[in-house]
């Protein structure tokens, strides 16, 4: 069958920001479907809000509520939402109570009254809501196949009525086989909210979509004053381009460490800067974001330790003016509200915040505030949602520093904890060492995906001003990178000659 | 009660509107005109609330009119949510009496809506009813009164 002889199945928005990627382009029209979930899941706003983007006076949306939330609190509540508009009351949108019909008479009657209201007033959409509890009703005098016979008849009908049809119900995970509701629907979206040690993590996912391709999986989703807000968990994968063959370089904003890096950061790479605490990494990153605006590059920085203005406050101590530029829209500090974030949502506020200005470098300060900002049920996958989010931002061509914080002694160098060096293009690594009784910091740029870079080992300070100086190769010692070096002329070893640049041409 | 004398003056409004078509003898026009008014709201709000869920508002409207006007005493609430009002045995109407208390049970009503889905939207249910409504109780004349 050729693609133009196939029935065209319109799309319809769902109005959930992000969820219509997720379902392939939008909800079939006219199609059947349930949306299942535990009490406060979000389902009735769910359905609201496909309500009040789709309904017209021409195609009104019908509202049957039953005998879960009054539609008097439904309004109350409902309206606090940005979507509600008040204007499509009775319009566009009409609230119908079956309640007194659910509970005193059959399946039949309840039909019959849906039916009816349906041939008045010609809806493009139905809801019912809940329609767990009319089945439940029924169930007490009623076999199975009279209730399969039931939904098949209202589905039968409302489709044949060109509407589109929402089932609302709290259903829970063992009902999916053999409930005839489920056989029936074209369409089955789940939503799950659990409780992850102080934190609600809220997953949805569709189970079945006739007709088109949905994403599989669970996808996160937040509830806030703008309704339901889906996070596809693909999210700019699936448009990667590949990078290209010669990129720029872009400088760090230190002039030495550029040299070491072969000339600089290649554009599109993710890098790592990873030492301990108070090492200089937020300084470096700082550096780095400062340089790309002097050169009229856009700039995100997500911070999660601390506030925006703290932040920019810093980086002026530091002589770095970070507050024209966001005056100006060149420069946007993210703080990423922390304790329960899902990187799914973190990554499309990233994203947003990207695409609004249009940003070619990013900062990550730091990832460990990031885990930290997650909900505990998302940091079991944080490595695999950083490598996600990292492969989406650079294939869009945004270069990404971030810093992590090692947690080392003197006398051992673990690496980082978040064992995530092969998420990055390229690492620097800070480090504290003691020499001759006082503890000073050194650098070595230990990979660099894109080229050559120097194995030297470096000692660097930072000045009041927040200058990073560094100097010349460390010489005379061994060991450095344990922290505890020891002087040559102690081991009776001589001084190596200098390492050539090492890395790929 | 967000604005009681803006719903008041806007239930002054809507019985005016209704007793210029009621029609109704004079000694009973003002409970009747109020029952009117009532049974107008009754039907949209039953099926947006249910008769139940009407029958509620109207009955607490009513419990909290009794409290300032007495003569609603006789007043009874029906199953379907429908008002029902017998002469009182051996007593004539007073008329300015009768007024104040459907005024006062229509505002109830009103500021009951209002408390629980907003004016906006209670406006707009009793725009649909009658049309000419004006927008706000605030901004109602008195020129049918």
């Amino acid at each position: 069958m050729k693609k133009q002889d196939k029935v065209s199945i319109r799309k319809l928005p769902t109005g959930v920001p992000g969820l219509d990627e997720i379902m392939g382009g939008g909800l079939p029209e006219y199609s059947f479907n349930i949306i299942a979930g535990s009490p406060g899941c979000g389902k009735t706003t769910f359905a609201h809000q496909f309500v009040f983007a789709n309904a017209t006076p021409e195609h009104p949306a019908l509202y049957f509520t039953v005998l879960g939330e009054p539609a008097m609190k439904m309004l109350r509540y409902q309206q606090q939402y940005a979507f509600f508009d008040h204007v499509k009351l009775n319009s566009s949108i009409r609230f119908i109570n079956l309640s007194r019909i659910v509970l005193k008479n059959d399946l039949d009657a309840v039909l019959a009254e849906i039916t009816k209201e349906v041939e008045a007033a010609g809806p493009g959409i139905v809801v019912v809501d809940s329609f767990r509890t009319v089945v439940r009703k029924a169930q007490g005098g009623t076999s199975e196949t009279d209730l399969q016979g039931f939904v098949q008849r209202l589905a039968l009908h409302l489709t044949s009525w060109q509407a589109t049809t929402f089932l609302l119900g709290e259903y829970s995970d063992v009902e999916i086989r053999d409930n005839p509701v489920f056989t029936v629907a074209d369409g089955l979206f789940w939503l799950y909210q659990s409780v992850e040690r102080n934190s609600i993590v809220r997953k949805l996912q569709i189970m079945k979509l006739r007709g088109q391709a949905s994403v599989p999986g669970l996808h996160t989703f937040r509830i806030t004053d703008a309704g339901l807000q889906a996070f596809p968990r693909t999210l700019g994968l699936t448009g990667r381009k590949e990078k290209k063959a010669v990129r720029s370089r872009l400088s760090t904003g230190i002039a030495e460490l550029d040299k070491m890096m072969g000339g600089g950061v290649p554009e599109g790479d993710s890098i790592l800067v990873a030492g301990p605490s108070e090492s200089g990494k937020s300084v470096l990153a700082t550096q780095f974001i400062a340089d790309g605006l002097r050169h009229g590059e856009p700039a995100i920085a997500a911070v999660f330790e601390e506030r925006p203005q703290e932040y920019a406050t810093r980086a002026k101590d530091f002589g770095l003016d970070l507050e024209t530029p966001q005056k100006d829209g060149k420069l946007n500090i993210l703080y990423l509200r922390p304790l329960d974030l899902s990187v799914d949502e973190t990554m499309q506020e990233i994203l947003d915040a990207v695409q609004r200005i249009g940003a070619k470098r990013l900062v990550i300060d730091s990832l460990a505030g990031f885990e930290m900002a997650l909900a505990p049920g998302f940091r079991a996958d944080f490595r695999e949602s950083l490598y996600r989010m990292m492969g989406a931002l650079t294939g869009i061509g945004v270069t990404i520093l971030s810093t992590v914080e090692t947690t080392e002694s003197l006398g051992v160098s673990p690496f980082s904890s978040y064992s995530i060096s092969f998420l990055t293009d390229d690492i620097i690594r800070l480090r504290y060492v003691e020499i001759e009784g006082q503890i000073r910091t050194i650098l070595t740029v230990i990979k660099m995906r894109g080229g050559k870079h120097s194995r030297d080992i470096r000692e660097y300070d930072i000045t009041d001003d927040g200058i990073v100086i560094i100097g010349p190769r460390i010489k005379g010692y061994r060991a450095l990178t344990s922290g505890l070096p020891v002087p040559l002329d102690q081991t009776g070893q001589k001084e190596p000659p200098p390492a050539k640049p090492t890395g790929k041409k | 009660m967000n604005d009681f004398p803006a719903m008041q003056n806007l239930a002054r409004w809507l019985l005016a509107d209704e007793a210029a078509v009621a029609n109704t003898p004079e000694a009973t026009v003002q409970v009747a005109v109020c029952i009117r008014v009532c049974e107008k709201l009754r039907r949209p709000l039953s099926t947006l609330t249910g008769v139940d869920g009407y029958r509620a508002l109207i009955s607490r409207a009513l419990a909290l009119s009794k409290a300032d006007v007495p003569s609603l005493a006789s007043m009874r609430v029906m199953a379907d949510g429908s008002l029902e009002s017998p002469d009182p045995v051996g007593q004539e109407r007073d008329v300015d009496e009768t007024r104040k208390g459907g005024a006062s049970l229509v505002a109830q009503l009103l500021g009951l809506l209002v408390a629980f889905i907003g004016e906006a939207l209670t406006m707009q249910l009793v725009r649909d009813v009658w049309p000419d409504a004006p927008v706000t109780g605030t901004d109602s004349n008195t020129e049918k009164l």
